[in-house]
């Protein structure tokens, strides 16, 4: 493999900022500090949400998804959002080609909407991006993995949940893992969210700090790929015309259940 | 390397205020993000100061670029990605190709990215017989136009819908359209065919974070996931210098990136990427590489003067708000980088001497800083370019560009400070202006050497009597 070049650019980085070699004392300012009293302050707050505090978040985060145009919809219970699915898959029609079919992950919020059984009276397959088996390793036959691929292409609708969804901007997070396709977010024409309302954080500086600060968050960081995704993919490139759409999904539906 | 024009500055600066769909849309664009831009910082929760808190994280990690770097590097490492130093575009370049040919790729798709137009990336491996498509719906239009982006942001601000009618018409195959949502929904059908076809994806990085190990890329329209997600390979390229410490320090900064850009309080897509999708997981990329370029920024991060311009986030909000920008558009620029930002960088990228016009031709009027979720000082750097300019650096090499400009200040600072000179030569001027050519008091043109100052402008005649006269009558 190519040298990475790096002893010689650090130097030369070194050297433009006039520093020594020792840089031990300036890499523990940076690093591996301890937990401020702000950062316990802030997963406290979390912690100890109260209920009412909770539905003023989804208060906030109603109002910051109108301007960007994301769909919350808040529903009391499990059921009603898979009845609210099937309306939608119902009234809603594919973009390439007229085969409805839809990708889910495979997450148990998710499953427990039992979508498979509502959906098949429509006919619309539902497709879990998992591997068989639960299958971990990454020598699988490439066929699979195609295959799972082609399915979330051909789907019109996607279906995630999401880590967190912050108030503040009506985001949600994701992170990534196996079972949980980042693709089922962003390749079909409608993205269906499904969280709880214990998900929702107020904004960045809370996601943060859990991330970091938080036992079980913290062991899995931030995982190799985590997405935030305010509303639909827009643009606004032709004259300044806004467009829905542009390449990831025209539509997002955020189901709150709370 | 990419083809710098910083020389035509003036001739097509000149182009561009004739060009009246240009100027139309160069002052649409400024109302819109100028004017929301402003707003949303007072809407910050800690108010416009945050920008101060902002720079000032910038700032700790320029100054501490080595230890910062070498974490980031780390960590990529220990996620399972790939990464590459490289000195100049050249270097980069070689390593993308290299990347290419082991997993003989045939056709990439680009995210859009202010690097790889910095080094001509595109060029290169077109040449390399590579299909590379840019999908930035901004950028896709430019590239079927053969031509460059003209902002930051907007890179085809220049372009009216009939013209992109057209243009999809003829290479996409398509009846004339003009209706921008149609438009659109061709776009996203061609590109859609691109992303599932290719073997890479390549990305720029808004902000790296180091003590993590990931990229931030932020888009609206979702290409850039795209391309970091369906193809087998995905190479990000970073300037150096996009990278802070820690992940709260994201915080403030992704607030400012997306309020700077494009006024907005979250863009619609923010990814941090880390490495290559890992065991179990369905999709992602295969292998993942960052390429962090240098290409002339240590000798910047060497200079203390001008080091304070690495904090840039390159989010366009200087160009949103700058008069000078707002007249001549981002193609008079004649390179990557247009605007305030642009008329610093430039010349310390490619040359003082060469892209002088550029940091000539700003008007100094701070609204750039303003505007800067980083709180740049531009206008200083400016000024310290044209001091460069006037008087010559061995450091950065620049020979004055105009010594018979500076031979007349000379002059002309020794006159004043010479009373009974100075009055001698007001007494003549006031005399011998009578034969220039005038109107209402002003002067039209001057003689040479002075002819340039009154080239665009007219000059105030020199009053019958002087003030000091006039003081000692009362
Ligand atoms: S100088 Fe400031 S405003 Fe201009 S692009 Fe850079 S960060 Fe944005």
């Amino acid at each position: 493999m190519y040298k990475s070049g790096q002893r010689e650019f650090i130097n030369r980085v070194k050297n433009a900022l006039g520093h020594s070699a020792d840089n031990m004392e300036r890499k523990r300012k940076f690093f591996d500090l301890p937990m401020s009293e702000k950062d316990r302050t802030t997963l406290k707050g979390i912690e100890n949400r109260t209920p009412e505090e909770k539905e003023k978040l989804l208060e906030t985060l109603i109002e910051a998804a109108k301007p960007i145009n994301l769909n919350v919809i808040v529903l009391p219970d499990v059921s009603s959002v898979t009845t609210a699915i099937v309306d939608l898959v119902r009234e809603k029609e594919p973009e390439w080609g007229d085969k409805k079919s839809v990708a889910a992950w495979k997450h148990p919020l998710i499953a427990s909407l039992n979508l498979t059984a509502a959906l098949s009276e429509q006919d619309v397959s539902v497709y879990f991006t998992e591997f068989e088996d639960g299958q971990m390793e990454d020598d699988l036959p490439i066929e699979t993995r195609e295959k799972l691929r082609q399915h979330i292409i051909d789907s019109y609708i996607g279906i995630t949940s999401a880590d967190f969804c912050m108030a503040d901007t009506a985001t949600l997070v994701m992170r990534t893992r196996p079972g949980q396709a980042r693709s089922v977010s962003l390749v079909p024409l409608i993205h269906v969210a499904v969280i709880e309302i214990d998900q929702i954080i107020a904004d960045l500086k809370e996601l943060f700090t859990l991330i970091k600060w938080d036992a079980e968050h913290q062991k899995e960081g931030l995982t190799n790929c985590m997405t935030f995704i305010s509303g639909p993919s827009k643009t606004a490139d032709i004259e300044a015309t806004m467009v829905h759409g542009a390449h990831g999904p025209r539509e997002v539906y955020l189901f709150v259940i709370s | 390397m990419i083809k710098i024009t910083t020389e035509n500055y003036v001739a097509e600066a000149r182009k561009a205020i004739k060009n009246q769909v240009l100027q139309k849309a160069l002052e649409d664009l400024q109302q819109r993000f100028g004017p929301p831009t402003a707003l949303s910082y007072q809407k910050l929760l800690e108010g416009p100061e945050l920008r101060l808190i902002a720079q000032d994280i910038r700032m700790q990690a320029i100054e501490n670029l080595d230890i910062i770097l070498e974490k980031l590097a780390e960590n990529i490492h220990q996620n399972g990605g790939h990464v590459f130093f490289a000195k100049d575009g050249q270097e980069a370049i070689e390593y993308a190709l290299q990347i290419a040919r082991k997993h003989n790729v045939k056709r990439i798709v680009k995210g859009k990215s202010m690097v790889t137009e910095e080094i001509g990336l595109n060029t290169a491996l077109i040449d390399a017989g590579i299909d590379v498509t840019e999908t930035d719906l901004g950028e896709y239009i430019i590239q079927l136009a053969g031509e460059h982006p003209s902002h930051i942001i907007a890179p085809a601000v220049h372009k009216t819908r009939n013209e992109i009618g057209k243009l999809f018409s003829e290479k996409l195959d398509i009846p004339f359209i003009t209706d921008p949502p149609k438009l659109t929904q061709e776009a996203r059908k061609a590109l859609r065919k691109k992303f599932l076809a290719a073997d890479m994806g390549t990305s720029g990085c808004n902000l790296a974070c180091a003590e993590t190990g990931h990229i931030a890329v932020v888009s609206n329209e979702g290409n850039i996931r795209m391309a970091a997600t369906m193809p087998r390979v995905h190479l990000a390229f970073i300037g150096m210098e996009r990278v802070v410490a820690r992940l709260e320090d994201h915080d403030a900064l992704v607030r400012l990136l997306c309020r700077g850009a494009a006024a907005q309080k979250m863009s619609t897509y923010v990814s941090y990427i880390g490495g290559p999708r890992s065991a179990g997981q369905v999709d992602g990329p295969q292998e993942f590489h960052l390429i962090i370029l240098d290409n002339g920024r240590s000798r910047i991060l060497a200079d203390e003067e001008f080091r304070e311009m690495l904090c840039c986030i390159r989010c366009a909000a200087c160009l949103n708000v700058c008069p000078v920008y707002r007249k001549i558009g981002g193609h008079s620029y004649g390179s990557t980088y247009s605007g305030p930002v642009g008329a610093v960088v430039t010349p310390l990228l490619v040359g003082i001497n060469q892209a002088k016009d550029l940091c000539l031709g700003e008007t100094l009027c701070g609204a750039c800083q303003d505007a800067c979720p980083v709180n740049i000082d531009i206008p200083r750097m400016l000024l310290a370019l044209r001091f460069k300019l006037a008087e010559g650096d061995s450091v950065w090499n620049v020979t004055p560009a105009d010594r018979k400009e500076k031979a007349i200040y000379s002059v002309w600072s020794w006159m004043i400070r010479h009373r009974s000179v100075y009055d001698f030569f007001l007494r003549l001027a006031a005399f011998g202006q009578n034969i220039l050519p005038q109107k209402e008091g002003m002067i039209r043109r001057l003689p040479p050497p002075m002819s340039g100052w009154t080239q665009s402008r007219d000059m105030k005649a020199i009053a019958k009597q002087s003030f000091m006269k006039r003081w000692k009558k009362l």
